[in-house]
């Protein structure tokens, strides 16, 4: 401690690509796969970046999560998570047994846990030790740690499952320090939030390596490159040495039956140089900026899965190209994909750098793209969340919300919708009943509509109202706000809203506002409306056309004064004249109007589209902000239809049905409606005689 | 070859019965209707006047649903829970009462038709049909009780192992279970059905009993019998789908011959229910003896006497 160390020093000249690494671990453990315990060391190197001296540190303890059902984690979750339930008799621990200073100081006793985020006595996922000194700006200090994991049976991102493990927040692991004025913090000090069930991670960037020792029957897979493995045949175990730098966290996973594959992401033959030459034009950077490097894609799947290998590496080629043309190439040499087991679905579609988890079936459809759907989202969480590092237990939509709309993006336009399962004995009828696929867009867009708007996007995971509107939130309607934003921008400044944000804040933790700073700037625009009501607020957006009305214009009766003489028109005159008009061919005049109104707190500026019956249309703006507007035409032809926001930019908004407005009623579509309801309810009939 | 045979003696007796077949889908029609007026209600309000309609119409799924949902406010989710039990205890009951017409005319095919005879045979069975259907809730549960346990069994060998392709696969076998169970369940209450009509009795459940122990007791025919209606109904429902397929989305004209095709596969779904019941009829004498002569049927030209001249 207190002597300024050079790290890895051998990485230097690659800072300018890499993160400058604030938190690095040399690890070395070893898996009793029988009790599921892990045994460590690790060395961790932290190096304070910040203009404050550090009286104390702080770690996360995670897997402490499962200690027991008094734990926030638990408490929260109620032991359920992603549709999975916590083992009844599966529980977790992470002990530190062993915490010393490079000098040999031996802090263990004055590890203490504590609970920042909720007072929880019983929580123990984070621990703060003071140091004997603090470490001052620029300095670096280095603590020798030994600890013992019991990983739990696979429940929330990690576990066990008979002989399949999953490692993920294995380790202790230490906080962000954050300086006054640096993202949200008000005054310095550790971010360290305590585990909870709708929350994921926030880490320093820093040089990874691990030493892993595993039965020699195993086959194993982690963050980063592998760089040697080590048999020893007496002891019947196997060491594997990976290493990563510039990674936030690091995980891995062992189990004897993984059918291991590889293939190579060739950058010049899964992209064109057309496509290449259409980013660099696009966001004015020259060609070899824009290019792809080549990546080797690893698959560690079930033998029950095999089949589906080529579509595990068909969706991560897909990923790599579309991230990495629009946000920037992917930087790694490696992208490893775990597929769980069976009832190991916990462990399943989660993210850790280079290393993500899927998730498929026995004999998947090939139509159902949910192995896809999977595998392009974690792949994406590269992207955000790793390489632009946010701080996922307060602004969850900055990583699952972005990384939804990309994700998105690339599964429409690469592979289409996806059918729905409607399986009958292994074989799907989706496609023979005619069912319509289901896009990305349309999906998110159900999530929004089927969930009420009951928090903004921005809030710390575990405020949110119920595990459903922090999932809603998080993921889906931000996904629907972005594709809002895009259609408001335009694709191209959104692509390029979007480029210039990763770019910025790659290797870097980012918040809201930097986002917001980035779109303002990028599109010259000021949207500072859009995010304070639908990001940084819960606004909901409605508007509706709510009256259509046409009169006809005769000729007016009753008493009119013109150039001082007094003249009685009667309405039998009036009449009279109107007959007389049609007979020339005179087309009477009418006076229409269309009212359109907000029904909701959210503002935003609109346009209207009306049709006249004799194909004429106008155009109106409106700024939306009344409740309530009435348009006045006075025209030969009554108006047929009117539509507010025609172009369906707002997808934030809750309906799209009241946005039009015909004079006349559909009939046609209430017969349509009518008789397609009567066939259900014949057959229900039927099924009922059958059967009773 | 006794099920083939009854399977075409079933479906003979059917053909001979076009004029109850259209008056049994006339009111099946309209109590469907009744039914569906509920839902209507929800539905058409909402999208009968917006642009969107014709659009959600044409890409019919959840998204249409969910637009639906969201237009129809906040207390559409409970309206539709009231609307489908509406519509369930209607159609239910609908079911029965055209059955218990419709049973003793099949059961009896020298017996002169005409509606009043349909509606007095309706009149006349549907509290026995009713309480039978009301007991073969029992068997459906034991069906779906023994598929349920051959579940937990599956669970048991191999619920704990890290491959699903076992699990599938005892799924799959649970679910062709259950199916043909339910199926032979569901050809035991024809034959009860048949056998109360026939003898005039209101003694559901000793209908109910005996029937299933008819089943119990001749299994390979009442399988081959469920089976060839199965196959039947599976034929008419593909041809169905594939032909409504080809007329989804299409012009006025195409919209017109699709509503011809879905009554003309709801009028052939109903003559294979006629036909199941006549084949029942047919096959009840040779599986099950006569015991006495209120089994008889009556003579040609004599209707049976109505309840108030016993």
């Amino acid at each position: 401690m207190n002597s300024r160390l050079i790290l890895f020093a051998a990485s230097l000249p690659l800072w300018a690509q890499w993160a400058r690494p604030v938190a690095s671990y040399d690890i070395r453990a070893s898996l009793d796969a029988k009790a599921h315990v892990i045994s460590g060391e690790q060395t961790l190197t932290w190096v304070n970046d910040s203009p404050d001296t550090v009286p104390t540190l702080q770690f996360h303890l995670y897997m402490n999560a499962f200690r027991n059902t008094r734990s926030t984690f638990f408490r929260e979750s109620g032991g359920q998570l992603r549709g999975d339930r916590a083992s009844e008799d599966g529980w977790g621990w992470i002990r530190v047994d062993s915490l010393r200073l490079e000098d040999g100081a031996d802090l263990t006793s004055h590890l203490k846990c504590i609970s920042p985020d909720d007072g929880n006595p019983d929580d123990c996922t984070v621990a703060e030790v003071p140091l004997p000194s603090p470490v001052r700006p620029g300095e670096a200090v280095r603590l020798r740690m030994r600890f013992t994991t019991q990983l739990p049976k696979v429940f929330a991102r990690t576990g066990y499952r008979g002989d399949f493990h999953l490692a993920g927040q294995w380790f202790p692991k230490i906080g962000v320090w954050e300086t006054r004025g640096f993202r949200y913090a008000e005054k310095s000090g550790w971010n360290c939030h305590q585990f909870h069930a709708n929350s994921e991670f926030y880490a320093n960037f820093g040089d990874y390596r691990l030493e892993l020792t595993v039965p020699s029957h195993f086959i194993v897979g982690a963050t980063g490159e592998l760089v040697r493995r080590t048999d020893d045949a007496r002891r019947g175990v196997s060491t594997y040495l990976f290493v990563q730098p510039s990674v936030t966290d690091f995980a891995w996973t062992a189990q004897p039956g993984f059918l291991r594959l590889e293939r190579d992401f060739e950058a010049r033959k899964e992209t064109t140089p057309q496509e290449v030459a259409a980013i660099a034009r696009l966001h004015g950077i020259p060609f070899p900026e824009a290019e792809l490097s080549d990546v080797r894609m690893i698959a560690l799947l079930q033998p029950e899965h095999a089949e589906q290998a080529e579509r595990h590496f068909r969706a991560l080629a897909a990923a790599i190209k579309h991230f990495g043309l629009w946000y920037g190439r992917y930087p790694y040499k490696t992208i490893t994909v775990v597929d769980p087991p069976y009832g190991a679905g916990g462990a399943g579609g989660m993210e850790y750098p280079t290393f993500i988890t899927a998730g498929t079936s026995y004999r998947l459809p090939e139509d159902v793209l949910t192995l896809e759907m999977v595998t392009v989202h974690e792949f994406g969480h590269q992207f955000w969340m790793q390489l632009v590092a946010s701080n996922e237990f307060e602004e969850s939509w900055l990583d699952e919300g972005f990384n939804t709309y990309s994700t998105g993006k690339i599964l429409d336009m690469v592979f289409g919708g996806t059918a729905l399962p409607v399986q009958v004995l292994g074989w799907n009828a989706a496609a023979w009943l005619g069912l319509p696929k289901l896009t990305q867009a349309s999906v998110d867009r159900i999530a929004h509509l089927s969930y009420p708007v009951r928090d903004p996007l921005v809030r710390r995971a575990w405020e949110y109202y119920d595990g459903a509107s922090y999932s809603v939130s998080s993921y889906s309607r931000t996904g629907v706000a972005l594709r809002t934003l895009e259609r408001l921008l335009g694709e191209e400044t959104m692509a390029r809203v979007m480029r210039t944000y990763h770019q910025r804040w790659r290797f870097r933790h980012p918040h809201s506002r930097d986002f917001l700073q980035v779109v303002n700037e990028v599109s010259g625009r000021n949207l500072d409306w859009f995010f304070e009501q639908f990001v940084f607020g819960s606004r909901k957006l409605d508007y509706a056309v709510s009256e259509i009305g046409n009169r006809r214009l005769g000729t007016p009766a009753g008493l009119f004064e013109r150039e001082g003489h007094k003249d009685l028109i009667s309405a039998k005159e009036a009449r009279q004249r109107d007959r007389e008009r049609e007979k020339k061919g005179e087309k009477p005049l009418y006076e229409s109007w269309v009212k359109v109104e907000r029904l909701e707190d959210g503002v935003a500026p609109q346009e209207l589209v009306i049709r006249f019956r004799d194909g004429h249309v106008e155009r109106r703006v409106w700024d939306g902000a009344g409740r309530w507007a009435k348009f006045t035409f006075t025209r030969p032809a009554e108006i047929e239809w009117a539509e507010i926001d025609p172009q369906r930019k707002y997808l934030l908004d809750l309906s799209f049905a009241n946005n039009s407005r015909k004079a006349d009623s559909n009939a046609g579509l209430s017969a349509q409606w009518t008789l397609r309801l009567l066939f259900w309810a014949q057959n229900a009939l039927l099924w009922l005689s059958a059967l009773a | 070859m006794l099920p083939l045979i009854a399977f075409w003696s079933g479906l003979e007796r059917a053909w001979g019965r076009k004029r109850m077949l259209v008056l049994y889908w006339f009111f099946h029609t309209l109590c469907a209707a009744l039914a569906a007026l509920p839902w209507m209600g929800i539905a058409v309000p909402a999208l009968s006047r917006s642009r969107l309609g014709d659009e959600l119409m044409k890409e019919f799924d959840l998204g249409w649903l969910a637009e639906i949902a969201a237009q129809a406010g906040t207390g559409a989710p409970a309206a539709a829970i009231v609307a489908s039990g509406a519509a369930a205890l209607i159609l239910g009951l609908v079911a029965v009462c055209l059955s218990a017409g419709a049973v003793p005319l099949l059961a009896l095919p020298e017996s002169p038709y005409s509606p009043e005879s349909f509606w007095r045979h309706a009149g006349r069975n549907f509290w026995p049909f009713l309480r039978l259907s009301l007991y073969s809730v029992v068997p459906y549960s034991a069906a779906l009780a023994l598929a349920g346990m051959l579940r937990s069994g599956a669970h048991a060998l191999w619920g704990d192992g890290l491959e699903a392709a076992p699990l599938v696969w005892a799924n799959h076998v649970r679910l062709v279970f259950l199916i043909v169970t339910a199926g032979l369940v569901s050809t035991a209450m024809d034959f009860a059905k048949v056998r109360l009509a026939l003898s005039g009795s209101r003694q559901s459940l000793r209908a109910c009993l005996g029937s299933l122990r008819l089943v119990w007791r001749h299994p390979g025919v009442m399988f081959w019998l469920w089976a060839c209606f199965a196959i039947a109904q599976g034929l008419a429902a593909g041809l169905y789908v594939e032909l409504a397929k080809r007329l989804e989305g299409g012009g006025v004209a195409a919209f017109v011959v699709l509503v011809i095709l879905q009554q003309c596969y709801v009028m052939c779904r109903a003559g294979l229910r006629f036909a199941a019941w006549g084949a029942a009829a047919e096959l009840d004498p040779i599986l099950r003896p006569m015991p006495g002569a209120d089994l008889i049927a009556p003579p040609p030209d004599q209707e049976p006497a109505p309840d108030y001249q016993i």
